[in-house]
């Protein structure tokens, strides 16, 4: 007799009703907006992406024209920003400045999530020996350098452009997401529901990707937030020193180079990229940090 | 005679105890479970009664190939299961189920209960999916549990629906027998109540045979046929459920049965006097 | 005879975002020197908090004693000051707790964890301290125990990290230990040990217990006197002979016939009487009685669902709060 057959038949008490009812992403988010400093970094940079996606389009002035009797302004109604050395507008270079900037922030990142997710639940799901030498493996890598690496990685590719600084701004910097990754992978294992999946006969692939990673979701929505503001400043830094973006697109790295010589008569044209720059890195801490909070398993509610 | 549903013989899990830098060696073993042996006839408990560090739920774990057994055979529905190739194993996996302890770390937080319930009749592609979702809403209130909730998820239930929905989970596939992990270890008394005469009908309606594994000897005496008594790894006692209760024949089972407390005054003060009579049978805690 | 601890109407609540949890509602007991009081009930029923408010152990917020007393011999605790309660805690008044895992600091060695009440309660120096130390260890039953004060506490087992935690509450002969749950996370054999060697100490130094648990067997080895909570009130409290075999409550009695029998030969065939139905929200709970939801014997327009039944005396020392006792329910039915 099949189970189904005598459903209602097995009379027994109740179970009732549920105890609780609200979905886990919601309790976090009320948990995030607890955090005004969460809450006001979340906004500010929701603000600073608009502004580099909109302003251009809206702009009134060619961010690429040059009008040098326009040159050096200082910021005004017409050019909030000010104008650099070649009389363009800082308000809308800025702006484009940061898609590319906030692009590659965005790009690398997704980078280093695919490869350090890959690697790490790889490591932590087989574990045993292949773990073993991964992790090895990994121990040697964590001593390279990123910057260094990363322009090493773009003089080999030779060429550099956005998808250029994405690799090589990833390739030295997805360490810590694979350990952390691992770890999570490794914790998750031992979970009743996954001997339950196991014992039902669920292919090894499913329960990687059912039952093991959605769990791992917090964590790796943290982790956005923590590499980003690295992969930013890489960039910056690497632009800077004029090994990125090349004209005539520019970067806030790039920018800040620009406004480098004028510094001592002309401050503005390095100062708004570096606060744009150190602005949004801000806020990205600030955002992990609020999220760590509103994830904290340890105060959810079981 | 027909043969048991279940046939264990000498089972033994034993862990490497590894050291080493780069190379490890094997220095040691952890003998997990050492030497184990039981039959469960077809529709029948026996109850793996043990504190914890005995090995019973490794034994459980090793039966259903879970854990893979160093040394040993289960013979499951006249087959052998520990030679059986993965894609056998996971026909064969169809039948024998199991229930967990701990109704908080049984269920995926991320799944809905319907989700949950139906994972295994997906994963096997049981009918279609309508038909899966109607069996789905069956087996809930099969367990006592509204159907209309599959919707939801675990953390919105209590530790008691939970384990009904780990339980209705078990049954998806029909299961001849289902390996009860302590199952209401982590519930309070009178939710306790409600998932044990939950199981035991379940038994009666649908002729399941379970593998009942419990530190409470209380609990174990109520759900089993046969009692199997672990310490150490190994089967110290077993026998019919009356006869080891009534008159034990191991000191171990003695000085366990001594020490169960039980609502009773009076006949608590007399097993003080023959606790300390048998403390030299338990290893100092 | 005199009673060690007075607890009247106490009531504890929780100040939360979703609203006031009346963890603890109306409890009234009292504990005689050098005896046990054992407190039973399941889980949420406010046992626990009836403990830590006694030693005002709860974070407050979101927590507050909303009224209610707590003299212990004759002091009102509710109104000390934390520096006095300080001098209290751990001296007159010493603490056990459920878990032996996380109740030990890993990073000290239990000498250490030993000597530190000492000195600071007793004022003990450096040697004696340390004598006083492994008598102490040796008392609880730790073999060698000169020689473990320099261990730390992942060198132990359950059972004997237990034995230690107990060790430090007795340290300074307190008058009143609270043990919430000691032995629930211990095997069988090993909580036996244990609850014999606490009423060995218990009547060694004459000191008073409170033994907070969820098992039924539990109290009826080791209490003198038994209260049964339920949501957030004492249900019925007696003599614990008294309430094993003469239980009045309705939920006492539900309890008791939920537990499997060890005894019970019949057991295997018998269905075990569960208790339909879950104990009721405390953020809002019901304003007459809050067991009436799941009781057998609440009838239509009984008193139980308009008005709360209060604690009254039954029997000497056999206190209950419900409107339909066992001992008047022959009459009813009769």
């Amino acid at each position: 007799m099949s189970a189904t057959q005598i459903a209602g038949r097995v009379a027994g008490v109740d179970a009732g009703a549920p105890i609780r009812q609200s979905s886990l992403w919601q309790d976090a988010w009320r948990r995030y907006l607890r955090n005004r400093g969460a809450v006001a970094a979340g906004i500010l940079f929701l603000l600073i992406v608009v502004w580099c996606i909109v302003a251009p389009i809206v702009s009134p002035h060619d961010p690429n024209r040059i009008e040098f009797p326009d040159a050096y302004q200082g910021p005004s109604w017409s050019h909030p920003f000010g104008t650099d050395q070649f009389g363009r507008d800082l308000f809308t270079r800025a702006a484009l400045g940061g898609r590319i900037s906030i692009g590659i922030g965005f790009g690398a990142t997704l980078a280093i999530l695919l490869i350090g997710v890959a690697y790490g639940a790889i490591s932590g799901f087989v574990g045993g020996k292949l773990d073993n030498a991964l992790m090895r493996f990994l121990d040697a890598l964590y001593g390279l350098p990123y910057l260094p690496f990363a322009i090493l990685a773009l003089a080999i590719i030779g060429t550099v452009n956005f998808w250029t600084m994405v690799v090589a701004l990833s390739v030295a910097s997805w360490f810590i997401t694979a350990r952390v990754v691992r770890g999570q992978i490794m914790t998750l294992k031992e979970n009743d529901y996954v001997r339950a999946a196991y014992a039902v006969g669920v292919r090894w692939y499913m329960i990687l990707g059912r039952h093991l990673l959605p769990n791992t979701l917090g964590v790796l929505v943290i982790t956005i937030f923590l590499e980003l503001p690295g992969v930013i400043l890489g960039e910056a830094f690497l632009s800077f020193l004029g090994l990125g973006i090349n004209p005539p697109d520019a970067s806030w790295g790039s920018m800040a180079q620009d406004g480098r010589d004028a510094y001592r008569a002309h401050p503005h044209i390095i100062i708004i990229p570096s606060l744009a720059i150190a602005t949004l890195v801000l806020c990205a801490n600030f955002i992990a940090d609020g999220l760590r909070d509103a994830l904290d398993p340890r105060t959810k509610e079981t | 005679m027909t043969e048991p549903l279940l046939s264990v013989t000498d089972l033994k899990v034993h862990f490497p105890i590894r050291r080493g830098l780069l190379l490890d060696r094997t220095v040691d073993h952890v003998k997990a479970v050492d030497g184990v042996s039981f039959e469960i006839p077809e529709g029948q408990t026996l109850g793996l009664v043990g504190e914890s560090g005995s090995g019973k739920s490794t034994t459980a774990y090793a039966t259903l190939q879970l854990v893979r057994p160093t040394h040993g055979s289960v013979r499951f529905a006249g087959r052998e299961l520990t030679t059986l190739r993965r894609e056998e194993l996971r026909r064969v996996r169809r039948d024998i189920q199991i229930v967990f302890q701990d109704p908080y770390a049984s269920l995926n937080p991320r799944m809905t209960v319907g989700r949950i319930v139906g994972e295994p009749l997906q994963t096997h592609s049981v009918g279609s999916r309508r038909s899966r979702r109607a069996a789905v809403a069956d087996l809930l209130e099969l367990v006592g549990f509204d159907p209309s909730y599959t919707n939801r998820y675990p953390h919105e239930f209590s530790g008691g629906q939970r384990q009904r929905i780990g339980i209705a989970r078990a049954l998806a596939l029909n299961p001849k027998l289902i390996v009860c992990d302590e199952p209401v270890s982590a519930l309070d008394v009178s939710i306790q109540a409600q998932i044990l005469n939950l199981l035991k009908d379940l038994q009666r309606d649908l002729g399941l045979t379970y593998l009942f594994i419990a530190h409470d000897l209380a609990v174990v005496r109520g759900m089993s046929d046969t009692i199997a008594v672990m310490h150490d790894g190994k089967i110290v006692e077993q026998g019919p459920a009356d006869a080891v209760y009534t008159s034990p024949q191991s000191d171990y089972t003695r000085a366990l049965l001594a020490a169960v407390p039980v609502p009773d005054p009076e006949r608590m003060r007399a097993r003080k006097a023959e606790r300390l009579r048998l403390r030299p049978a338990l290893s100092q805690a | 005879m005199g009673r060690l601890l007075e607890v009247e109407d106490l009531r504890t609540h929780f100040f939360t975002r979703a609203g006031v949890v009346r963890a603890v509602d109306g409890v009234d007991f009292s504990v005689e020197k050098g005896k046990t009081l054992g407190i039973v009930g399941e889980s949420g029923c406010g046992k626990s908090v009836t403990a830590l408010s006694i030693m005002r152990l709860l974070p407050t917020p979101p927590a507050r004693i909303v009224s209610g007393s707590i003299r212990f011999d004759g002091r009102e605790l509710t109104t000390l000051s934390e520096r006095e309660l300080e001098d209290v805690r751990g001296r007159e008044v010493a603490m056990v707790f459920q878990d032996p895992m996380t109740a030990l600091n890993p990073t000290l060695t239990i000498g250490t964890q030993i000597i530190e009440v000492l000195r600071r309660h007793l004022g003990l120096d450096d040697r004696t301290a340390r004598r006083r130390a492994a008598e102490l260890l040796d008392e609880v039953g730790i073999p060698r125990a000169r020689e473990r004060l320099d261990d730390y506490p992942h060198h132990f087992s359950g059972g004997m990290r237990q034995r230690v935690v107990i060790a430090i509450a007795i340290a300074c002969e307190p008058r009143l230990l609270i043990a919430d749950e000691p032995t629930t996370a211990l095997d069988v054999t090993v909580q036996a040990q244990v609850l014999d060697l606490l009423d060995d100490l218990r009547r060694e130094h004459e000191m008073a217990m409170i033994l907070i648990t969820h098992n039924m067997g539990v109290v009826a080895e080791s209490a003198d006197d038994v209260a049964v909570m339920y949501a957030g009130q004492i249900v019925e409290q007696a003599p614990a002979h008294e309430l094993f075999h003469r239980p009045e409550h309705p939920y006492t009695e539900a309890l008791l016939a939920a537990l499997p029998d060890l005894d019970d030969s019949d057991a295997r065939s018998r269905r075990l009487t569960a208790i339909p139905g879950r104990p009721p929200d405390l953020i809002d709970p019901p304003q007459a009685c809050r067991f009436a939801a799941r009781c057998p014997y609440a009838g239509c327009g009984d008193s139980c669902a308009l008005e709360p039944p209060a604690l009254r005396e039954l029997r000497p020392d056999h206190r209950v709060r419900t409107a339909h006792p066992a001992s008047e329910r022959e009459a009813v039915t009769a």
